[in-house]
């Protein structure tokens, strides 16, 4: 690595030539080689216009990214920029038909009701941004060990349709390709920690032993109709830290030694927290 | 309905009411309620309505609600109760007496009124403290209630037309008395001013009079409807920034009639709804300040119209929103009767809240966002 190094700091072409080729390595439209920090991805496309006054809290993707460097807990060098999720990768997960529908515009109200969201190709655009960053994410973990997306953990999207604020599920694409981008199938575990269960990945991955889905969620918050994860733990309302990380821990370290994954898509949403307009327990800020 | 079907219409309205309602707050009493009744900006009283001994409740709607910003910040989600009491009976009409803490109640069935006080910061009991008399010696029903705006307490109160009295409810004495030719049943009382006030009949009739004069009442006729035998419900605005009051009177055939106060025997705009009722706990109501009003009774949906798309013609009319929460989070088991609002009110201050309430004993305060502007469709269809 010290040698290609130097031949990136004496030879501004080869870097150019090396960096394409590694953003076509990644799902990428901008990696970061000059920094070992932690890769976080982010890239502005995860925002888009919403109809005025609209509950979803868009800005909250680069806000993150915004008090991250603010606060200097990372710095520039440190954000990788996806590319966004082609066709041919969300249909490793989603239906054809679905992704005709989705694409161009053609999802009936009712359809668009249930995801929460009206249609726009704004919505499509940012969709399949953050699908693309969740993919890179798992890559840059793959080689760095660990990485984080500033958007991502649409667990609601079905293979068909899409619902609960989530369209394209990203978890799913990303431990989908992953699995099969490799000669020996990877393992993939997706440890799903956000207050709402993490419904749509467990109907996707259900006959999959490759993927193991492990859901922490208020029973009481939506969805009221739940699938069933590889491993479901339903918690009951006003849960506070200690009782929830006990919870967390009395599985997530017996599940890493048995199943041993290569990979782990931990979708960590924030709604747990006591503050959280919907989710029904209560976490602090120290228990997250 | 499958355990299945009723999570998955309930999972559907979730998402849907992300984007319906600012706020919903749900809450499930004890036993179901008929009144709801404002005692400030930030408590209600509701109470029982079964046979034999019901409780007298004072809420506190979440303090999330009133929070206008960082509402995440705002710990105090859920309904508090503040006071409690009980009554030997069933209540089917409850008032606020402004300014004091003073409720009076009646019990659907006689025309006795009985005086509550709410307590204070030193007590949560809600404790009896008098009664007053009604005029009836044979009531065939219970007796509305109307509370004084002024600054002494008085309720105005009566089961039916002939009947209505104004009492002064620390010293008993009766003020004024209302009379009319006819014994009308009464489904409304109100106040549009200090003085003046609305009796509102269940055959369509309106009477208007002053307490402070003793000239006879006027009188205006039900409006012209198709429907036999029609019961209606009357409503007045409260507005003072309203150059007039206007009046809605609903039939339990659907339609609803607005006029002007100083007009009541001519139609300003009218609507044919599509709701039949056969239910006693109708409430038609303006909202303050603006041209909506709200039904329910009907089924176990509130609605809102917007009046400003009436016109003289009669024409069916859409809602312009439906709170459909309690229709569908009640779980309808085989024989059960389908779940029914009782009651609704709308906020004073706030423009776009309201509390209901339904048979289940479910309590919503819900804070509904407008709709977009109509399209080209329009929500009037042609006149009938």
């Amino acid at each position: 690595m010290t040698g290609l190094k130097r031949v990136f700091c004496k030879n501004p072409r080869l870097t150019e030539l090396v960096r394409n080729g590694l953003c076509r390595c990644f799902h990428a439209e901008h990696v970061r080689l000059e920094s070992s920090g932690l890769p976080i991805i982010h890239h502005s496309k995860y925002v888009c216009e919403l109809p005025a006054n609209h509950r979803f809290p868009m800005g909250k993707f680069p806000r993150v990214l915004h008090f991250l460097l603010k606060d200097q807990v990372i710095t520039e060098k440190q954000v990788w920029v996806p590319e966004i999720a082609s066709r041919d990768l969300l249909s490793c997960v989603h239906t054809e038909d679905y992704l005709n529908k989705f694409l161009s515009g053609k999802t009936s109200e009712q359809e668009q009701r249930r995801t929460g969201f009206p249609w726009s190709e704004g919505i499509v655009s940012r969709c399949r941004y953050e699908t693309g960053g969740t993919v890179l994410a798992a890559e840059a973990a793959l080689q760095r060990g660990l990485a984080c997306s500033t958007a991502g953990g649409t667990h609601h999207a079905f293979p068909g349709y899409g619902s609960g604020f989530c369209l394209l599920n990203d978890l799913a694409v990303a431990a989908k390709y992953l699995k099969d981008d490799c000669p020996t199938k990877r393992k993939i575990l997706i440890v799903d920690l956000d207050v709402h269960q993490g419904d749509g990945t467990a109907f996707i991955f259900k006959e999959e032993p490759a993927v193991f889905t492990f859901s922490v969620h208020c029973g009481k918050n939506f969805p009221l109709r739940k699938q069933e994860s590889d491993l479901d733990i339903s918690l009951e309302d006003g849960l506070e830290d200690e009782e929830y990380l006990s919870t967390v821990e009395a599985y997530l370290p017996w599940l890493l030694q048995t199943f041993r994954p290569d990979l782990v898509l931990y979708d960590a949403g924030v709604d747990p927290h006591w503050e959280d307009e919907l989710g029904r327990l209560r976490l602090t800020d120290q228990g997250h | 309905m499958e355990s299945s079907e009723f999570e998955d219409a309930l999972d559907e309205w979730f998402i849907e009411s992300l984007t319906a309602y600012k706020d919903l707050h749900v809450y499930q009493l004890e036993h179901p309620t008929q009144v709801i009744e404002w005692t400030s900006g930030k408590t209600v009283c509701v109470a029982g309505y079964g046979s034999s001994k019901n409780q007298l409740l004072e809420l506190r709607l979440p303090l999330k609600l009133f929070a206008e910003e960082n509402k995440g910040l705002c710990a105090e989600r859920d309904f508090k109760l503040l006071h409690g009491g009980f009554s030997e009976g069933p209540v089917g009409c409850l008032r606020h007496v402004p300014a004091s803490r003073l409720i009076v109640t009646n019990d659907g069935q006689g025309t006795d009124l009985q005086v509550w006080d709410l307590g204070g910061d030193d007590s949560d009991v809600i404790r009896r403290t008098g009664t007053v008399k009604g005029r009836e010696s044979a009531p065939q029903r219970g007796s509305r209630i109307a509370a004084s705006p002024s600054s002494s307490p008085q309720v105005l109160h009566g089961a039916e037309s002939s009947s209505v009295q104004l009492t002064h409810l620390t010293s008993g004495q009766s003020l004024y008395k209302l009379e009319t030719d006819t014994s009308d049943p009464l489904n409304s009382l109100q106040f549009t001013s200090d003085a003046v006030f609305l009796a509102g009949c269940s055959n369509g009739r309106i009477y208007m009079a002053d307490t402070r004069v003793s000239a006879a009442p006027q009188m205006s006729p039900p409006p012209a409807s198709s429907g036999q035998s029609a019961v209606w419900w009357t409503d007045a605005t409260a507005d003072p920034q309203q150059a007039s009051c206007r009046v809605v009177r609903l039939s339990s055939s659907g339609h609803a009639v607005v006029s002007d106060l100083r007009k009541l025997g001519e139609a300003v705009c009218q609507a044919q709804l599509d709701i039949h009722c056969s239910s006693d706990n109708v409430t038609v109501s303006w909202a303050p300040r603006r041209n909506y009003i709200s039904v329910s009774g009907f089924s176990g949906v509130v609605e809102i119209y917007d009046t400003c798309d009436w016109r003289m013609e009669l024409r069916r009319v859409r809602p312009l929103f439906q709170h459909r929460g309690h229709e569908v989070s009640c779980r309808q088991a085989d024989g059960c009767d389908p779940v029914c609002i009782t009651a609704h009110v709308w906020h004073p201050e706030r423009p776009q809240t309201l509390l209901s309430t339904a048979t289940d004993g479910s309590v919503h305060v819900w804070d509904w966002v407008e709709p977009d502007s109509k399209g080209p469709e329009s929500k009037s269809e042609p006149s009938l």
